[in-house]
């Protein structure tokens, strides 16, 4: 390290140098120590290392140090996070164990067991309301069936309708972000007695809404006779509904345990899809949970999780922790929509990603294979040995303690009794060695074999990782070239810890993570010192992060502000800039869903792309313009910005005295300054073609603005803009010129450069 | 362009099918008139995202093997619109009809990918790559079909265009193609008249960036912001007869139709529909197979209404990643499996038949035992589609690694 610096003081010496100096404000003279260069590495080591500056943060990491600050940033445990605390306060489940998500929210196959007495109903209250829904609706489900199938035989009989191997999905979508929309396909049966059975599945996705619905928003469309039924039940608890708004919170939440269960019922209908916040004013987060709970149990461990990814990137201190518990994420991908795995994925990534997120790949690695999140999402735990006791029926050990002769058991088709190739072959692609890392189908096919018999044990109440032997493939397999003794579950740490250090790994895993951080296409010879540290250092993903963040290549002029930042990193550092606060982030989760990038919605396992031109579509541009406009005019719920604080010494939003020095504060604090001239410049336009009744640059006209633009920077007194006559006003499509007299206030401005080219890279 | 497909309109099929619903352009060449003036072709892609089971939606039901494999969740065959004897549609399909009958669907049986993969993500991952087993394939099939299309006049912001959030894998690629999720959102600042400073402040921001990637989609962007606003899309009413159900695949094509009415220079789309990976309680004549067909159905034959005229230059070309095992399963659903059927619908097309050679449902016939084998590649079809009817020959280059002989099309485009 030491040596470095020595490297890297006179580097950055040179590149303060050969830096152009941006426009900067009164700061600059307050701190004459400060070069432009170091601002910039600053900068630099903000956006690459963070989800984007705050106000403020240039400065105290250029009074920590810059190297100094990346150091303290390996190393998150030196940084206390109290202030993430309280924002992560409300969300309650993403605290909670596997297990008791599995208890609080049910999943349908849980309802069935219930149902067919397997097992007990919750003692508590609470819970007893959120269980006796889902039966409720079971049970109706089942008996809309038998009517059906009784006036038409051909109609099957249905126990359940939620899947037992959870395979089934919902698919949405297209291309990188295959998500989950909600896919109302199967709930616009028009006519009575079709089966809503369909709407299970859809509405598991639609209806709490946020977390990984689609635009389109989810209203089941009942049909007649429940309707029917439910008018007449209506008139009867509509009053006892409607009152509970009046009460105490613990009035209210105690009247509502006691209420009857169509009582109940229509309470939860009226907080459908968002709906209804009178009813949740003033309740603890659990008992909000509660009540969301008796429409989508899932989608409530879903949609606070994801509300917990967007707190966690937006306050947390540890950023680049939050980064990396990203990029491991995304590297070792679920799909949270696939049945359980919507339970599964909220102690996935705290206790499994998030822990090894800067520790050793190994560690890393071993602990994904053996997660209930991905056993199921890949299907290992259904995966079982041609040759295994189970698909042969027989007993795993022919005798029993005492000479005797077990007895056959025939696999009666209720058990799973095939090898399944998914994770085998995800985990040799996308995992370790990648697609090019030299390994067979043949070699996908012998490591399915080995980890045949990771299974979970109780998958559907949370239970964890378990070996299973009946399951387990016997015999040698013959994995890349070599001979892998049979030992059970040892045979799979044994092909984890080759793979987690072969030299493809290194050089896959250290490729990925100069995508991340350097460069879409990084320079080779970075991936292959970081590659090298990877298997000297044996994995250890801290010691490659710090080769990554001293070498020169991440410092290069040209990597600055080069890549393109995903929705995520887009909404986040539009948040962070403004010093937003935020109370409620399902609005921006749901921003996440239509820019395309439904948080944990990833379906394949290659996860999202960080790569630009998944992100720079027409679509996305203008949900980036937009959102930036709605963020700084106030009109996202749960957000709170205050622009006239960031424009500095202009108190109030309504359009200032002078429009170009509030455009200055701005450009200052929200992209430290550095703006481009085309930006800054189009920005007056609009100022100063609002103080007369000048044109605007549309269409037609821009060549020409471009040219006279080019020429001008002063800021024109007599209205001229930029060259362009005032009499070209009417063009077709233009707007009324009145509305163009006001001058943008302090929120578009902010707005505008949210919206900008630059700020939409990192 | 004349028509020189066979147009077969019998007395009473027009009886049936009522006039109001034959398109005139139709009625103009039965009366041999000539066909209408500017030709863009366009393909639109309709892709079923989940594995949609070819067999329960179109039956053969005259194959005794098929009642025997399916006891609960066959389709009867007093249930199935017979459509030649042997296949028949699942009765949700009833919109497809007068299509069929009015010869402009046609159908191809025992289709699809010969990758064996049976992951839902691989398989759809390839077909719309356009590579099977070929994962290192970064662009898209219909996307690179785009490139050696014969230009028309003026090269549109609106090309290519996919109904959704973002730009899908199979328009991936170098030629530009806009993703739209909704039409009333394509604009900045919503269709507010005062947010046009700010919409034109933002367009001259992208305009004289010197950033170049965000340069040229800013162009892109407002290029198509303008025409949209242009063809007033806020006056839009769909055609008369054309009933778009309610749901998201139903929005995407009734927007799709808009888009290609307003004459903005559609020439390539694609729209997706999920909720047909029915591995437990697929359901026969009523339950989720049938409601999810009858969505894309409804959807379907209400886009083509809507269209018009229209109809006649353009082509839709259904697909699914892989079919479902021939057998029922032990949930009353069915699995991944491997052939499955398209459904090609279009002006051009020489409807009103099932295309493909049909394996047979013996156990002996079945593909690894289990799934209905394939006999025709969905390249043949699509790459017909690409071919004659958008004019790109150069298919080595839109299906790379393929032998994509004229000679082995099934010569469904007329």
């Amino acid at each position: 390290m030491p040596v470095g610096r020595a490297k890297i003081g006179i580097f950055f010496l040179c590149v303060g140098l050969a830096c152009a100096v941006p426009p900067l404000l009164a700061k600059k003279k307050d701190k004459p120590v400060a070069s432009a260069g170091d601002q910039r590495r600053a900068l630099h080591a903000l956006n690459r290392l963070t989800f984007g500056p705050r106000p403020g943060d240039v400065q105290r990491v250029m009074a920590i140090g810059v190297d100094q600050w990346i150091d303290l940033q390996l190393h998150p445990e030196k940084i206390d996070d109290i202030a993430l605390v309280a924002h992560l306060e409300p969300l309650r489940t993403t605290r909670l164990s596997t297990k008791e998500l599995a208890e609080d929210f049910p999943d349908g196959q849980e309802i069935n067991q219930i149902i067919s007495g397997k097992r007990a109903m919750p003692t508590d209250a609470a819970l007893r309301m959120v269980y006796q829904i889902q039966i409720d609706r079971q049970l109706e489900r089942k008996e809309r069936l038998q009517e059906a199938k009784n006036t038409n035989p051909a109609v099957a009989d249905r126990a359940s309708e939620t899947p037992s191997d959870g395979s089934t999905m919902a698919p949405g979508s297209s291309g990188a972000g295959k998500n989950a929309s909600a896919d109302n396909s199967a709930m616009n049966a028009g006519s009575a007695g079709n089966d809503a059975a369909a709407d299970a599945n859809t509405r598991a996705v639609a209806d709490t809404g946020d977390a990984m619905a689609s635009t389109v928003p989810a209203k089941p469309s009942p049909e007649e006779e429940e309707q029917a039924r439910r008018r007449e039940a209506q008139l009867y608890t509509d009053l006892d509904v409607q009152q509970l708004p009046s009460l105490s919170p613990d009035e209210r939440f105690k009247k509502i345990l006691k209420m009857s269960p169509d009582a109940q019922r229509s309470l939860a209908d009226s907080l459908r899809g968002g709906k209804g916040p009178e009813f949740l004013e003033g309740l603890s987060a659990k008992q909000k949970e509660t009540l969301l709970a008796m429409n989508n149990p899932a989608g409530v461990v879903t949609s606070e999780l994801a509300q917990a990814k967007l707190v966690r990137a937006i306050y947390s201190d540890r950023q680049l922790e939050e980064v990396m518990t990203d990029f491991w994420f995304n590297h070792f991908n679920v799909f949270a929509d696939k049945g359980v795995d919507r339970l599964l994925i909220t102690g996935y990534e705290r206790d499994v990603i998030r822990p090894h997120a800067l520790g050793k790949f190994e560690d890393l690695l071993v602990a994904t294979a053996k997660s209930p999140a991905m056993l199921f999402y890949l299907d290992n735990w259904l995966s079982v040995g041609p040759d295994s006791a189970q698909a042969l029926g027989i007993p795993l050990h022919p005798y029993g303690p005492y000479g005797g002769l077990h007895p056959p058991r025939p696999n009666q088709g209720k058990r799973p009794s095939g090898l399944n190739e998914n994770y085998g072959r995800e985990l040799l692609e996308l995992h370790t060695l990648s697609v090019n890392g030299g390994y067979s189908q043949r070699d996908v096919t012998e490591v399915a074999k080995v980890f045949t018999g990771w299974t979970i044990d109780k998958p559907y109440q949370g239970g964890s990782f378990k070996f299973d032997p009946r399951m387990h493939e016997p015999g040698p397999k013959f994995v890349l070239g070599r001979r892998i003794k049979p030992k059970g579950e040892d045979e799979g740490l044994e092909v984890l810890h080759r793979l987690a250090t072969s030299p493809q790994t290194a050089h896959f895993i250290s490729l990925k993570l100069a995508e991340r951080f350097v460069a879409d296409d990084p320079p080779p010879a970075l991936v292959d010192r970081m590659a090298k540290t990877f298997l000297k250092k044996k994995g250890d993903i801290r010691e490659v992060m710090t080769v990554l963040l001293h070498s020169p290549e991440f410092w290069d002029d040209g990597a600055y502000r080069d890549k393109v930042k995903t929705p995520l990193e887009f909404v986040a550092s539009a948040v962070r800039a403004t010093g937003a606060e935020v109370d409620d982030a399902t609005p921006l989760v749901r921003q996440l869903n239509n820019m395309g990038m439904p948080l944990y919605g990833a379906q394949p396992p290659t996860g999202y792309s960080m790569k630009a031109e998944t992100w720079v579509s027409s679509s996305a541009l203008l949900n980036r313009m937009n959102f930036a406009l709605a963020l700084t005019s106030g009109k996202i719920k749960g957000v709170k910005v205050d622009v006239a604080q960031l424009a500095g010494s202009n108190a109030s939003s309504s359009p200032p005295a002078d429009s170009t020095v509030t455009l200055s504060a701005l450009e200052a604090s929200l992209l430290t300054g550095d703006v481009s001239k085309q930006t800054h410049d189009s920005i007056t336009a609009q100022i100063n073609g609002s103080k007369t009744n000048g044109p605007k640059i549309d269409g037609a006209q821009i060549d020409k603005a471009k040219i006279d633009g080019a020429k001008s920077d002063a800021v024109k007194s007599d209205g001229a803009v930029n060259g362009v006559p005032a009499k070209q006003n009417n063009k077709a499509g233009a707007s009324k010129p009145a509305n163009s007299a006001r001058p943008p206030d302090v929120s578009t401005i902010a707005g505008l450069l949210l919206g900008s080219p630059e700020f939409q890279r990192r | 362009m004349s028509i020189t497909r066979r147009v077969f309109l019998r007395n009473s099929a027009l009886a049936v099918v009522g006039t109001a619903a034959v398109p005139s352009f139709l009625a103009r060449a039965a009366m041999g008139a000539a066909a209408p003036g500017t030709r863009t072709r366009r393909l639109v892609v309709i892709f079923q995202r989940g594995a949609a089971d070819g067999l329960n939606i179109v039956v053969p039901h005259a194959e005794p093997q098929y009642y025997a494999m399916r006891p609960s969740i066959n389709i009867p065959r007093k249930a199935v619109l017979d459509l030649d004897g042997f296949f028949g549609l699942h009765p949700s399909l009833e919109p497809f009809q007068p299509l069929w009958q009015q010869r402009q669907l046609a159908i191809v049986h025992a289709a699809g990918s010969p990758d064996p993969n049976r992951s839902h993500f691989d398989a759809q991952d390839f077909m719309e790559s356009g590579t099977p087993g070929v994962k290192s394939t970064e662009d898209g099939w219909l996307n690179r079909a785009l490139r050696n299309l014969p230009a028309p006049p003026q090269k549109s912001a609106f090309e290519a265009i996919a109904m959704g959030p973002s730009i899908p894998r199979i328009l991936a690629g170098l030629e530009p193609a806009i993703a739209i999720n909704n039409i009333n959102d394509f604009a900045v600042g919503g269709r507010n008249p005062k947010a046009s400073p700010v919409a034109n402040t933002f367009e001259a921001m992208y305009d004289h960036s010197l950033d170049t990637v965000m340069h040229g989609t800013g162009e892109e962007t407002f290029d198509a912001v303008k025409m949209l606003k242009a063809a007033d899309p806020s006056q839009y009413k769909p055609a008369p007869g054309a009933d778009y159900p309610k749901g998201r695949f139903g929005d995407s094509l009734r927007q799709l139709a808009q888009l290609i009415k307003a004459n903005l220079g559609v020439q390539v789309a694609f729209a997706d529909i999920g909720g047909w990976d029915h591995h437990v309680n697929e359901g026969a004549t009523e339950g989720q197979i049938a409601n999810v067909l009858h969505d894309f159905s409804q959807s379907l034959a209400a886009f083509w209404t809507d269209l018009g005229d229209l109809g006649e230059d353009t082509v839709v070309v259904t697909m699914s990643e892989f079919g479902r095992t021939a057998r029922e399963n032990g949930n009353r659903g069915t699995d991944h499996g491997h052939a499955n059927v398209m459904f090609v619908l279009g002006g051009p097309v020489k409807g009103g038949k099932v295309y493909g050679r049909w394996p047979g449902l013996d156990q002996s016939q079945l593909y690894e035992g289990r799934d209905l084998a394939l006999t025709t590649d969905f390249r043949q079809v699509l790459g017909e589609a690409v071919a004659r009817h958008m004019g790109n020959k150069n298919l080595g280059t839109v299906f790379p690694g393929y032998d994509n002989q004229p000679g082995k099309f099934l010569r469904l485009l007329g």
